[in-house]
């Protein structure tokens, strides 16, 4: 589902962002300029220091760029407040972290509903939201159970689940695969694809996984802190760049 | 989900961590209870006491016999006084009394010593702790009794035996030396040698026909109390209508010594009891702040997904509060035997002391020492328990609300 004429829910624009790490001073974006569609299905991949977490950050609203801007559903979030930026991480960007990072002391059942909770939506509608969320990733009946009762896969799926509960523009995915075993792999892969491709759910994940990058409608390479290759796969079959 | 649900299993997670810290604060808030109990009762009792020795919680004199006092300056119309101070809703008993010097004689010697001249009719134990300590003999049966009771040092310092008669000396209004004669008819004998070695009492009518005062002429119109802690606002309302030329005071202007001992004891108790609660905040706070650092990762996840800093914050405050809410029950419930069993029994401190009897200004110590606290001390200490609960999960809060989600993350 990449639609070339879908309106643009990330862009980068001449993007710099340097930072100093002890007393080397780095470098890590060198005027980024990428544009993301709504619908996407992209995988930023590249080797280590090549930029790719320091893009997924800016995108989240977790850090500001040195030069240039970023914008998110056309906002520019480096204009943004504290506030702001927390309200718009809240209300548009879901996070799935690589370690699943679900709060230890809620149950499935109230990881997934913690985001819509913060944004004040009505318990019932939480309810009636979160529990069909559960079912679609395949955790129906587990609600209840806390993450420490879940083996990895199943907890990457709650974290799926919240990710996706508030309806984002984009959910940002950190080498979600990275800690689970090649079958589960397969089906947190097979879900998120399927999120995407019924719900139009826009993903973008940071990843080194073949699996990932196999599956992903578009791979964007990142090389030294700029886009050395940007591979849009059409619907079917072949590659197109 | 309710933060405070959160903040409750969160609390929870380190189970040792948080019941070594409930331990704690329970710990030192009973050690504060017990402490202050001992103060508040010991202090209350000691004050009692002191009135009971003396001229009461608050006496009713010549505005200037506090300066000089001698038995010149009298207070008359002691009838109206004593009435006027019976309509004080915080006032107990009054009676009245003379004080003064004087110099006791037999044949063979001659000691001085300090008469109490008191009404038998009115006064019993409650109002003048020496009739407890009665040895020998009986005391007076009325007003006009012809007999005198000595200290028991006193006694025997003159050589005296019940039956004997002994001349007393006192100077009158006019400053003229006037005397009387009495029959020693009791002895007293408090076990506090400065009051057996100086104790006399005598009927107040048969002192006030011996110094020519009228009928109802006195040195002191005696005021007790139901609690000694009003005795500021009962004199300050005392002389307001006791008129010119006389004077409410409180046994603490009455007796600036003994009031400055127990400042001074009450001063260094609270000094104890802030460092236990620096301790209890120490404690806490620990506690907190480890369980903050140990979750940076997870309040940058929390930040992250759209916690605000403002949620966070209020989070941790939140277990703070779990922490002194559940302390304060636990200081309660391991506090509430040991209180009512020292209520009831106290603890004899005679094992403690050489002397059986301690004394200070003249003022004995009931050596079984029992607890019994106020309620707004106990107000204070609870509150002063949930205050630093309160303040010591401040800085751990903030700190978790300016986690950056950034850097703990760590996004690949």
């Amino acid at each position: 589902m990449s639609d070339p004429n879908a309106p643009a829910v990330i862009e980068f624009s001449g993007v710099t962002k340097d930072y100093k790490q002890g007393s080397v001073d780095v470098h890590a974006l060198r005027g980024l300029d990428l544009t993301i569609r709504k619908g996407e299905f992209t995988a930023i991949c590249g080797p280590s220091g090549s930029g790719k977490t320091t893009a997924l950050n800016l995108i989240g609203a977790l850090d500001s760029p040195t030069s240039g801007t970023v914008r998110l559903e056309g906002q520019d979030l480096g204009s943004l407040s504290r506030r702001a930026r927390s309200h718009m991480r809240r209300d548009r960007i879901g996070f799935v972290f690589q370690a699943y990072n679900l709060m230890p002391v809620l149950t499935a059942y109230e990881n997934a509903e913690s985001v819509l909770a913060l944004q004040g939506v009505a318990a019932t509608e939480r309810k009636q939201r979160v529990m069909a969320l559960l079912s679609e990733v395949g955790l129906g009946g587990m609600e209840h159970r806390r993450p420490d009762e879940l083996s990895g896969g199943q907890q990457q799926r709650v974290a799926i689940a919240r990710a996706i509960a508030s309806e984002p523009a984009v959910v940002l995915a950190d080498e979600p695969t990275a800690n689970v075993d090649s079958e589960t792999a397969e089906k947190l892969l097979e879900i998120m694809e399927k999120l995407n491709r019924e719900r139009g759910v826009t993903f973008v994940f940071s990843t080194h996984d073949p699996r990932v990058m196999e599956r992903a409608r578009r791979v964007v390479q990142l090389v030294d802190g700029k886009v050395a290759g940007d591979v849009v796969k059409p619907e079917g079959s072949g590659i197109d760049t | 989900m309710k933060l405070a649900r959160i903040a409750w299993r969160n609390l929870w997670r380190q189970k040792r961590r948080t019941i070594l810290t409930l331990v704690s604060i329970a710990f030192g808030g009973f050690l504060a209870i017990l402490m202050t109990a001992m103060q508040d009762q010991s202090w209350a009792d000691f004050i009692d006491t002191a009135a009971r020795l003396g001229g009461g919680h608050v006496r009713v004199q010549h505005v200037d016999y506090l300066d000089t006092p001698s038995l010149k300056k009298t207070v008359t119309g002691t009838d109206k006084l004593a009435q006027l101070a019976a309509a004080d809703p915080d006032v107990k008993t009054v009676v009245r009394r003379i004080f003064g010097q004087v110099m006791l004689s037999t044949a063979t010697d001659s000691f001085g010593g300090g008469l109490i001249a008191y009404d038998p009719k009115t006064e019993t134990e409650d109002t003048l702790s020496f009739l407890e300590g009665l040895k020998e003999g009986a005391m007076f049966e009325t007003s006009n009794d012809k007999g005198i009771i000595l200290g028991k040092k006193l006694a025997s310092n003159l050589g005296l035996k019940l039956g004997r008669k002994v001349v007393y000396t006192m100077m009158d209004k006019n400053g003229d030396i006037v005397t009387g004669l009495g029959r020693l008819s009791g002895i007293i004998g408090t076990g506090a040698a400065s009051v057996d070695g100086t104790l006399v009492l005598l009927p107040i009518d048969v002192v006030r026909k011996t110094l020519g005062y009228s009928k109802d002429e006195a040195t002191h119109v005696s005021i007790f109390l139901d609690d000694s802690r009003t005795s500021d606002a009962v004199a300050a309302r005392l002389n307001a209508v006791v008129g010119e030329g006389r004077k409410a005071v409180t046994w603490s202007d009455a007796q600036p010594d003994l009031a400055s001992f127990i400042a001074m004891k009450v001063g260094g108790a609270i000094v104890m009891e802030i460092i236990i609660g620096l301790l209890i905040f120490a404690g806490i706070f620990n506690t907190l702040f480890v369980s903050v650092m140990e979750r940076v990762r997870e309040f940058g996840i929390m930040l992250a997904i759209g916690w605000s800093p403002g949620q966070v914050f209020k989070l941790v405050m939140w277990e703070s509060l779990w922490l002194a809410f559940v302390g304060l029950l636990l200081t309660g419930a391991v506090s509430w035997y040991p209180y009512t069993w020292l209520a009831e029994n106290g603890i004899d401190m005679t094992v403690m002391y050489k002397s059986k009897n301690v004394e200070v200004s003249g003022v004995g110590f009931d050596m079984v020492m029992h607890v019994g606290i106020y309620p707004e001390s106990l107000a204070v200490i609870l509150s002063a328990i949930l205050l630093a609960t309160l303040t010591a999960g401040l800085y751990p809060a903030w700190k978790a609300g300016r986690v950056a989600p950034v850097d703990s993350i760590k996004l690949v």
